[in-house]
């Protein structure tokens, strides 16, 4: 018997055993999320913005047509740049081998969704152009519409489909470790700042 | 895991609603600590209630078994159950022995069930049976800033008071019936219910962490500006005064019963 | 490797004669220190607090907990059918699923898909199931280097020690050791031990080591069953470092990680975070469901006894642990006796009761090591019911006869006499005048491990009983 036949028959006999052959345990129905209408945009924005800051992150507002603009002014020394949106240009292609990305300053990119709970945007691969951009940049800005932000993460959950792409990541502000005595360190080994350009159109 | 509710008393003691109830006083509060139980006789003939002490029940098989022994504390167990079998209310001097009755008590055949159903730890009858208006009426005063030490099986198991861990609407009945105490104030412990250290044979085996529990309790205490302990569970208090007793820095220290009862200066 | 450094003899398990791990000794010897058992249970305590206040935030954390304890309750009651979905969701996705009895063949496994490639080093973030199994020493012994990028998992690893706590690896440690294993390891100036510099050291090297990595390895939070993918959560970004780089990812799950729908993953990860470490999120929460473009990503299940506990009636429930360590945070004797104390790779309440399962003679002490005061229970996000486990397993310890003899021949006299009334007050009787008789620093010592830290209560003249009969006769 292979492994597999093994360990899953163990499995059966084992719950079986425990919860019997009928009437096991049911699956919950999760609670219905309520509609974002009843939470005002403005409260969903003002939220999100405190949980982002609260995860060490920067939260700006400006029009798509301004973000350029802000960004460089951020970043005038960025040399190497990459952008998945078209709106900020950047220096560095796509390219296919990772390791290209090393030296990488600026990443920018536009998330799918916010969270206004927990601050997290949610980021897939064709977002992303490839995931080593997003935790080998020293620094990452993160684009989101004011007006894809969703109360908290059962309605992430509803609004995106998470297994859509081969990858795809909840981010929540810059890398971070408290693991040298408590002491909050920003910038682990993902980026060092992370600025989230909330836009208003 | 609150006991069986009853009919509210009103202000005035009705006679057609008298409440009976059978105490139950430890072996440890018996042997050692007395005063708490003859606080307790007296807070509830004042308050009305008709007990009786029976005799036959000393112990209600709670330290063989927290130390892996149930099948040894069974017998103590069954002479609990065989006692208290007919009594209405079991109140108990003690929120581990409370909590051990109702935990396992209904396992045992007999009235093991009944019994078990009906055995309240002291501060909860006091507070869900009596009634708070009538405890007040008591008029005990107590001129102190109290540190509360609900013990751990009061708290969590038999739920007297919304464990800090839980997001849960607050209530403390302990604290309720103590803030019918004139002149009594309460001191803000820095962790408000964690635990003395006493856990039974744990005191003796990891003597070393038990001890420094009861150290730190007492360093909250102090911390805190409190001029006295309070607590629901005699087992605390001996723990705590032997371990402050050792140190040199003991406060007055009290069971509720003896605050309500004004046996404490 | 030996641990080294001055607290290498803490980082060993202090065993007994018969080679079970002496928790009690080892907490003895961690309270030598006062000092630092202070600094360390302040350390954790400050993580509770931080849960406190995370968990308030959430008006329905209650219903979250419930419906946590109830979703994983269902997925281990139907969990062979759950693993054979998930196997056959990954596999459709380029997944390679493998399946592990136990720590030996999972390690015989991850092996031969390094030695296949002729991977040399490996880079691996956070995995206390690779911890249990052995993985590192296993893979060093056959020539392959396994370099740990969380930095706590980083820090210990540079040390020989193993982690203390199963989230926070090195929260034993004090930043000037810190500092002084990076100085001796790394080449960073002696003497420093600022932790934004130290990371910044840390990141620096971790980073070359990610870039030339010939694999990575991680650990799984959430096995989604219905889509086959698995989440990864860290902080750190070092498991998406490791994953994006690397042309092979090796991911080793425990068998009870399955949740069975992606939705699902809103209430868990609503609860680890703030449970873990009191964030409303980890920075990274990533979702991996194929591998990256040329890469080759591996599913190692492993069942390392967990079906064996899932057949315990009593200890199935420890199985829905999701690994936040809140119940450690908590716990007023872990706080005070760290980690090393329960020599097993999961310690605190969780590893006291996953733990003597898999060799009870050997962790008979771990149930011990508790007041049962109920704050493990009350923190656990799903709902196991540690303080009852905790119970029932003192019970199959003392069974098995691994209560020490002394003892259990002392526990059944002591039942047999709390069951007689009259014996019960001649022996208060004998204790009260003993203790009104003797100098209290006799009666100290014969009241033994009692007496050794505590003074004695003053002894009634008389008790309870007595004054009842004497003020209360009956009518």
């Amino acid at each position: 018997m292979s492994a597999r036949d093994e360990i899953l028959r163990a499995v059966r006999e084992a719950r079986m055993a425990t919860f019997g052959r009928s009437a096991l345990p049911g699956l919950p129905t999760l609670p219905k999320t309520r509609a974002d209408d009843d939470d005002a945009r403005d409260v969903l924005v003002e939220r999100f913005t405190a949980a982002t800051r609260a995860a060490a992150a920067q939260v700006d507002h400006c029009q798509r047509a301004q973000v350029d603009a802000l960004v460089r002014s951020w970043f005038p020394q960025a040399t190497q740049m990459f952008s998945m949106v078209s709106d900020v240009p950047g220096n560095v292609e796509l390219p296919s081998d990772p390791h290209v990305l090393r030296a990488l300053d600026l990443f920018v990119c536009e998330g799918e969704i916010g969270v206004a709970e927990n601050g997290a945007i949610w980021l897939p691969t064709s977002r992303l152009g490839m995931r080593a951009a997003l935790v080998l940049a020293h620094d990452v800005v993160v684009l989101l519409s004011r007006h894809a932000i969703v109360r908290d993460l059962h309605a992430a959950y509803s609004a995106v489909d998470v297994s859509a792409e081969a990858f795809g990541v909840f981010l929540a502000g810059p890398s971070k470790t408290a693991d040298i005595e408590q002491s909050l360190v920003i910038g682990a080994h993902g980026a060092c700042t992370t600025r989230v350009v909330l836009l208003d159109d | 895991m609150r006991g069986a509710r009853c009919a509210r008393l009103a202000a005035e003691p009705d006679p057609a609603l008298v409440v009976r109830a059978s105490l139950f006083v430890p072996c440890f509060v018996d042997q050692l600590y007395p005063a708490a139980a003859i606080a307790a006789v007296e807070v509830l003939e004042r308050l009305g209630v008709e007990i009786d002490v029976p005799d036959g029940a000393p112990c209600c098989g709670q330290p063989p078994a927290n130390a892996g022994f149930a099948q040894a504390g069974e017998a103590a167990l069954e002479r609990f159950v065989e006692t208290y079998a007919e009594s209405e209310h079991v109140v108990v001097l003690s929120g581990s022995c409370a909590l051990h009755v109702r935990a396992h008590a209904g396992g045992l055949i007999g009235a093991g069930r009944r019994v078990a159903v009906r055995t309240m730890e002291f501060c909860a009858f006091l507070h869900d049976v009596v009634g708070v208006d009538r405890v007040a009426a008591l008029g005990a005063s107590l001129d102190a800033r109290v540190a509360l030490h609900i013990g751990c099986h009061a708290l969590r198991g038999l739920g007297l008071a919304t464990p800090s861990e839980r997001m849960l609407p607050p209530h403390n009945l302990v604290r309720a019936l103590l803030e019918t105490v004139q002149g009594l104030t309460f001191a803000a412990l820095s962790r408000p219910d964690e635990c003395c250290g006493f856990g039974g044979s744990f005191s003796v085996d990891e003597g070393a962490v038990s001890t420094r529990m009861g150290d730190d309790r007492w360093r909250d205490v102090h911390g805190a500006g409190a001029t006295a302990l309070v607590s629901t569970d005699v087992s605390c208090l001996l723990h705590l005064r032997g371990v402050a007793g050792a140190r040199g820095n003991a406060l007055p220290s009290w069971h509720v019963a003896e605050v309500l009862a004004g046996r404490v200066r | 490797m030996a641990p080294r450094g001055d607290h290498a003899a803490r980082a060993l398990p202090l065993l007994d004669a018969r080679g079970a791990v002496d928790h009690a000794g080892a907490a003895a010897r961690f309270n030598a220190d006062a000092e630092r058992t202070g600094w360390h249970d302040g350390a954790l305590w400050f993580v509770r607090e931080k849960r406190d206040r995370a968990a308030a935030s959430v008006p329905e954390w209650e219903t979250l907990r419930d419906l946590a304890s109830a979703i994983k309750t269902h997925t281990l009651a139907h969990l062979d059918e759950y693993l054979e979905r998930f196997e056959r969701a990954a596999t459709a996705r380029g997944i390679v699923v493998h399946w592990a009895r136990d720590a030996e063949e999972h390690n015989r496994i991850v092996h031969a898909i390094l030695a296949e490639r002729g991977v040399r080093r490996v880079v691996k973030s956070k995995s206390m199931l690779t911890e249990e199994c052995g993985l590192n020493p296993y893979l060093n012994a056959r020539g392959i280097e396994v370099i740990d990028t969380d930095l706590g998992e980083r820090i210990v690893q540079l040390r020989h020690e193993p982690p203390s706590h199963i989230v926070m690896p090195a929260i034993h440690l004090k930043k000037e050791e810190i500092g002084e294993t990076f100085h001796e390891v790394m080449g960073t100036p002696a003497g420093l031990s600022d932790p934004d510099l130290l990371t910044a050291a840390a990141r620096a090297q971790l980073r070359e080591h990610f870039l030339g990595a010939d694999a990575a390895m991680t650990g799984v939070n959430f096995g989604i069953a219905e889509t086959g993918g698995i989440v990864v959560c860290t902080n750190e970004g070092n498991a998406d470092l490791g994953t994006a780089l690397a042309p092979v990812h090796i991911a080793s799950m425990g068998i009870e990680k399955l949740i069975p729908r992606a939705e699902d993953l809103g209430v868990f990860l609503r609860l680890l975070a703030r449970s873990a470490t009191g964030q409303a999120s980890t920075v990274y929460a990533s979702h991996m469901h194929a591998p990256r473009p040329g890469q080759a990503l591996h599913v190692v299940l492993v069942d390392n006894g967990r079906s064996e506990q899932l057949g315990r009636a009593d200890f199935w429930g420890s199985l829905k642990c999701i690994r936040c360590a809140a119940c450690l945070n908590t716990c007023p004797v872990y706080r005070r006796s760290g980690g090393y104390s329960y020599g097993a790779t999961v310690s605190g309440p969780i590893g006291a009761v996953l733990t003597p399962g898999r060799d009870l003679q050997r962790y008979a002490s771990l149930p011990f090591a508790s007041t049962l005061c109920g704050s493990c229970t009350a923190v656990c996000p799903v709902k196991v019911d540690l303080d009852t486990q905790l119970y029932k397993w003192r019970q199959q310890v003392a069974a098995a006869g691994l209560v020490p003899a002394r003892k259990a021949w002392g526990m059944r006299r002591l039942g047999a006499l709390l069951a007689d009334a009259q014996l019960v007050q001649l022996a208060g009787a004998v204790v009260r005048t003993a203790l009104r008789a003797l100098p209290s620093g006799v009666a100290r010592r014969l009241a033994g491990g009692w007496g050794r830290t505590r003074t004695l209560p003053t002894a009634p003249k008389g008790s309870f009983r007595d004054w009842y009969r004497s003020n209360r006769p009956r009518s």
